[in-house]
């Protein structure tokens, strides 16, 4: 009997093949591997000042997911620069933390974190990117965000 | 041959051992065969009375059963208890009592309710989840699937079992009584006085207090897994679980279950059970049901939706015996600390305290007898607090100097003095609830994550956050 936690990503990872979201790509092969660490690539849309660049993005859960949010960074040698996104790949988005519920899902993260890349105008990191990538655990979920740009 | 098998086998295994009682104080008991029905009961129960089987009615679960009820119909267990009295004669009247109820009930439209014998009332209930429009339009086919279901927590079995319906009088608490209507949602059975009904447990019928004199129906539950423990084994209903009629998925494992938990919340949001124990064990882990002053310890729809509070807390009895005991004390320190007490310091202790406003010294007098300070929580000392700890109240610059880890390590006396140190040195506490919080990195900008605290502080100033802190010291 598998956990409830794996049961809900095999659903949601079979209705992701099902029907693609478009511009992620979801690694299916380390997901079969391990069903709580998914690599997700972005590709940046058209018309947008990422276009034509690819992003990578680590999704962690845990067993109590959905009821935990999964911890979602970054990674690899591209990390977007975006006023939301730091150096590290920590991203300040409120779904992840406090706005997480259990009825969103790998999918509604992709595009929160897709559409968040779209309405930039600029490329540059957020003002505390220095100090903060200095003194922040490793584990974005460990860090109590404070959101002050709702627009973004 | 084996017709014959399987006729004895039956008759062997179905009998239902049932007591009747009466309201002069009788009480025989019976073998009843399920295949039965009413008219057969009053049979076998009227001679016993000195009656004829005309003049005997049998009530249970708030109705008067029909003389073509059979037994099985009826959701009565072994060991469930019938009630037979004597039908009153219209002509014969002769208590003022018994006058005043016939005169109310002849004004009820007419209807003599108090002689109309009727289905059981598992049988007639349509499931309370179903509301106005839904519960007019059931058809034939469905209605073997909407007949009510009843979930409760037996503490005998120890589990979530199906539950049993049962009526009785408000006044008496005897379960002799009729009710004038079937309740048709969760309030009718749970808000007390929703519906009327007529008492027969004693030969003068109850009054109360209302206009007409009639008594209110108190519905409560009993577990229909076990063999019945009398009148008083009743279980806790719990009213959010119920059959998944609507086949809708968990909103957390997307599986579709038979009984599912709703969420009062407006959306009405489903879990399975296993997804509503992980919901509360994740909940409870991080310290995050919230002390409602109505309700108790308790948790709300995980989407966030408002006013969505469990308020029958029996539902968190669905947890393994360790969290729920977990639950309990985690719910019990909360209440302490809101009522204004304090929880006793010493290791593995914790007792919950209630202290006088005006005295500090507190005694530990039902759990460990240590004697402390409501201010510093350190044993009890004449005079001023001392500093809690050098490293506490001397700058934050000195405050890294002593390695935690090392000082853990050291052990000189007990591990809890370690502990104790260790817990000093790395934390400090919420300046508005006083819990012990660690800063394991990022900026000054601290959040009480106790729930119900949720203060905003600065770990310089140890107060409130203000902008001053954050122009000045934001990240040290």
């Amino acid at each position: 009997m598998t956990s409830p936690s794996e049961r809900r990503l095999r659903k949601e990872f079979l209705e992701l093949i099902k029907n693609p979201i478009p511009g992620v790509i979801i690694d299916g092969e380390k997901i079969e591997k391990n069903i709580n660490e998914w690599n997700v690539t972005i590709i940046g849309a058209e018309g947008t000042i990422y276009q034509g660049e690819t992003f990578e993005l680590q999704f962690l859960f845990n067993d109590k997911y959905p009821f935990d949010s999964p911890s979602v960074v970054f990674i690899g040698k591209n990390i977007p620069e975006h006023s939301h996104i730091y150096s590290n790949g920590h991203i300040c988005l409120s779904i992840l933390s406090q706005d997480w519920t259990p009825a969103l899902s790998v999918g509604a993260v992709c595009l929160s974190i897709r559409s968040m890349l779209s309405s930039a105008t600029k490329k540059e990191r957020p003002p505390d990117d220095l100090i903060y990538t200095k003194t922040c655990s490793k584990n974005p979920k460990k860090t109590k965000w404070f959101f002050h740009d709702d627009n973004v | 041959m084996l017709e014959l098998f399987s006729f004895g086998r039956k008759k062997i295994s179905n009998k239902l051992l049932i007591f009747i009682k009466t309201n002069t104080g009788q009480s025989l008991s019976l073998n009843l065969d399920p295949e039965w029905n009413i008219s057969n009961v009053k049979k076998l129960v009227a001679p016993q009375l000195g009656l004829k089987s005309e003049e005997v009615k049998i009530i249970f679960a708030g109705k008067e059963l029909e003389d073509n009820t059979r037994i099985s119909e009826c959701d009565l267990g072994q060991q469930s208890v019938l009630h037979a009295v004597k039908t009153k004669s219209r002509v014969n009247i002769e208590s003022k009592t018994k006058r005043c109820l016939d005169v109310v009930y002849d004004d009820d439209n007419g209807n003599n309710v108090i002689d109309v014998a009727s289905k059981p009332l598992s049988s007639t209930l349509v499931d309370l989840q179903l509301c106005g429009e839904e519960r007019r339009h059931v058809s034939e086919k469905q209605s073997d699937k909407v007949k009510a279901n009843f979930f409760v927590h037996c503490p005998e079995c120890k589990k979530l079992c199906k539950g049993k319906l049962r009526v009785r009088c408000n006044i008496c608490k005897e379960s002799c009584f009729t009710v004038h209507r079937d309740p048709e949602c969760w309030d009718d059975v749970l808000i007390p006085k929703k519906i009327q009904g007529h008492c027969e447990s004693f030969e003068i019928a109850c009054m109360s207090d209302e206009e007409n004199g009639l008594p209110f129906a108190e519905f409560y539950f009993k577990c229909a897994e076990h063999v019945s423990g009398g009148e008083k084994d009743y279980a806790a209903p719990l009213n959010l679980i119920k059959m998944n009629l609507k086949e809708i998925g968990c909103l957390s494992c997307g599986d579709i279950s038979e009984i599912v938990l709703v969420f009062p919340c407006d959306a009405g949001h489903v879990t399975c059970l296993e997804c509503f124990k992980l919901y509360c064990t994740s909940r409870l882990q991080e310290r995050q049901f919230i002390s409602h002053e109505n309700y108790g310890y308790t948790l709300s729809c995980p989407v966030g939706c408002e006013n969505s509070f469990i308020q029958e807390i029996h539902h968190f009895k669905l947890l393994d015996k360790e969290l729920y005991d977990r639950y309990q004390s985690f719910g019990a320190e909360e209440f302490v600390i809101q009522s204004g007490g304090v929880l006793c310091p010493f290791p593995n202790c914790g007792m919950g305290i209630i202290v006088d406003e005006d005295c500090n010294r507190v005694h530990c007098l039902n759990g460990c007898g240590f004697v402390f300070c409501k201010i510093c929580k350190q044993g009890y000392h004449i005079g001023e607090c001392l500093p809690e700890t050098s490293a506490q109240n001397n700058s934050t610059l000195t405050e890294y100097s002593v390695n935690p880890n090392k000082v853990a390590d050291s052990r000189w006396e007990q591990e809890r003095i370690a502990t104790k140190i260790a817990i000093q040195v790395t934390t400090k506490p919420c300046p508005k609830c006083r819990v012990a919080t660690e800063r394991a990195g990022g900026c000054m900008h601290m959040v009480c994550t106790r729930a119900g605290c949720n203060f905003d502080w600065c770990w310089v100033c140890q107060t409130e956050w203000t902008r001053d802190c954050m122009g000045s010291h934001w990240f040290g």
